[in-house]
């Protein structure tokens, strides 16, 4: 199940991100910069499940995360259940959703580019009806720290927070990818009339996909808000949701390597061209970041995930 | 083959696409351990009576008894739970999963663990004769040929009591059909399940079965045995669209 060569890729990888949050540790603005996107890369991440490993191309993944992290903060403020414990009816609240609208979704075999119309779609309503329900404003934290509140005092605490969170929603990727769900979930990608033929219930199995994803997104919601320390209406973002399921097919659909590495690499590119050429010349690190992103889909079709393959092969010869 | 139970008896069975007829009350029965041909011009309805039989399609009228149980209009993956498999017509079944992971997703059926369901795998690859060393590579880089092994070793995989094979010849060269042909018939022998095969092949389904259906325009004009079918008259005017002097 865990075995040593992803064992030991993980600890490569919590090596540089532990080292890397150190060095930055003296910097808030680089930490809250690190911070953003390690938790982009949870999104990424749980993303992974559904779009990479089942081939649903799900573009609803900042309505699940405004969703479960606005019950998380609504329980917080007005029954004061502390989010440590609020996270997870977050991420019931959005599991919830995601399985009331899967299941006359793929009972009525809507998939492929309806799929992602009918996800997208569920953003914008959900934004209307926020905006509608809560006006216009941002809603604050309460000022209180710790914890049992999943809000540390300092952007290194949040940083090693999201961190453990990464770590689980890897671990998590990896148990499901070499069990039979996840052999189950790849034989769907690839052709779902052929997968019942070999006796696969899909319905069942893209709504546990559906499940998982929706619950770890809306859980981890949470930590966007404590992020921004506020939250309104907007966070149902619809752009916000494209570049999730594009870091996914940029990563290598299914690849978990490749998916963290797409959302670490890009989001952090994405955030220096922003903060080196946003302000000098407003539009242009779009620009750049849109032509980045042709050039991967040109060269790499397979993603990032095939690059590394290449450099397996070439270092195994 | 006489006395042997009946294990697929297709009853009455009518599918019509809009104005289309596709099958027009056909009606079969297949024993158990037999091994039979299903043939007929194209358009001639074979594919859609498979997808009748294997709930891809409900039949419009008529039912279909899989062992003694009625079956109709069930889920395609409650049939195959049930120990009904098939092939596909489809070229490539699949492209971005290694092909001993795709098997091993068709021994996953009748088992929870994967070291078994590999287990498995690998005896099933060995059986259809997929070489050892294309067991790691991606269906997108293996061959026409090597897809339909896969492709038949995925459905054995499952441990069906019936096996269907849609077209698997179509597009293969003659060496490759009389190749397929020789791993077909080693299937039956060893695994003593009952295989039903849909060709357009001619000579490969002559070959191969011991009993014949003819579908033509939806309906079933002839059964029997090869030389029986080769000199009926109604199955060669079907063919060449011609009455034989």
């Amino acid at each position: 199940m865990f075995n040593r060569e992803i064992l030991i890729a993980l600890a490569i990888f919590e090596a540089l991100v532990l080292g890397l949050g150190f060095a930055l540790s003296g910097n808030n603005y680089l930490m809250l910069l690190a911070a953003q996107v390690l938790l982009f890369a949870v999104f990424v991440a749980a993303w992974n499940i559904i779009g990479g490993l089942t081939g649903q191309l799900d573009l609803a993944s900042s309505a699940y995360m405004a969703l479960g992290g606005i019950t998380t903060s609504l329980l917080w403020m007005k029954l004061n259940v502390p989010p440590l414990l609020g996270v997870f009816a977050g991420g019931a609240v959005a599991m919830g959703l995601a399985v009331l609208i899967g299941l006359p979704t793929f009972r009525f075999g809507v998939k492929e580019v309806w799929y992602a119309l009918m996800t997208a779609s569920l953003v914008v309503i959900l934004n209307n009806l926020f905006r509608y329900t809560m006006g216009p404003w941002d809603f604050y934290l309460p000022s209180k720290w710790g914890l049992i509140y999943l809000r540390p005092r300092t952007y290194f605490e949040l940083f090693l927070i999201i961190d453990v969170v990464l770590v689980i929603v890897i671990l998590v990727n990896v148990y499901i990818s070499n069990s039979k769900i996840g052999y189950y979930l790849r034989s769907i990608r690839e052709d779902e009339l052929a997968s019942e033929s070999i006796g696969i219930d899909t319905r069942s199995y893209k709504l546990r996909a559906l499940a998982i994803y929706s619950f770890i997104t809306g859980a981890a919601g949470f930590l966007q808000i404590v992020i921004y320390s506020s939250f309104s209406y907007r966070l149902f973002d619809t752009s916000q949701a494209i570049s999730i399921a594009i870091m996914g097919i940029i990563g290598g659909l299914g690849s978990i390597s490749g998916s963290i590495a797409s959302a670490v690499i890009f989001r952090t590119l994405g955030e220096y061209l922003r903060s080196s050429l946003g302000g000098v010349f407003p539009g242009l690190d779009l620009l750049l970041y849109g032509i980045m992103l042709i050039i991967v889909g040109v060269l790499k079709p397979e993603g990032l995930a095939g690059l590394f393959n290449q450099i397996r092969r070439w270092l195994g010869k | 083959m006489s006395g042997a139970r009946v294990i697929l008896r297709v009853d009455g069975v009518s599918k019509r696409f809009g104005g289309v007829v596709a099958l027009d009350n056909v009606s079969l029965e297949a024993e158990e351990g037999g091994i039979y041909g299903l043939i007929g011009p194209n358009g001639s309805g074979k594919t859609t009576l498979f997808n009748c039989i294997t709930g891809v399609y409900k039949p419009d009228k008529g039912r279909v008894f899989f062992d003694g149980r009625d079956i109709t209009g069930l889920q395609p993956h409650v049939i195959a739970r049930l120990g009904v498999a098939r092939t596909w017509q489809k070229v490539r079944p699949f492209r971005n999963i290694k092909v001993i992971d795709a098997v091993i997703a068709g021994g996953l059926l009748k088992t929870s663990s994967i070291s078994e369901a590999r287990k498995i795998a690998e005896e099933t690859l060995e059986l259809v004769g997929v070489a050892r060393e294309e067991w790691g590579k991606l269906g997108s880089e293996i061959s026409l040929m090597e897809h339909k092994l896969v492709d038949l070793a995925r459905a054995i995989a499952t441990k069906p009591r019936l096996l269907l094979l849609d077209e698997i010849a179509a597009g293969l060269r003659p060496h490759e059909q009389e190749k397929l042909a020789e791993v077909i018939r080693r299937v039956w022998r060893e695994r003593g399940l009952t295989i039903i095969v849909v060709e357009h092949v001619m000579k490969f389904v002559m070959s191969l079965s011991r009993k014949i259906f003819v579908l033509h325009e939806g309906r079933l004009i002839a059964e029997g045995t090869p030389e029986e079918i080769a000199s009926n008259p109604k199955v060669i005017e079907a063919y060449l669209g011609i009455k034989p002097a």
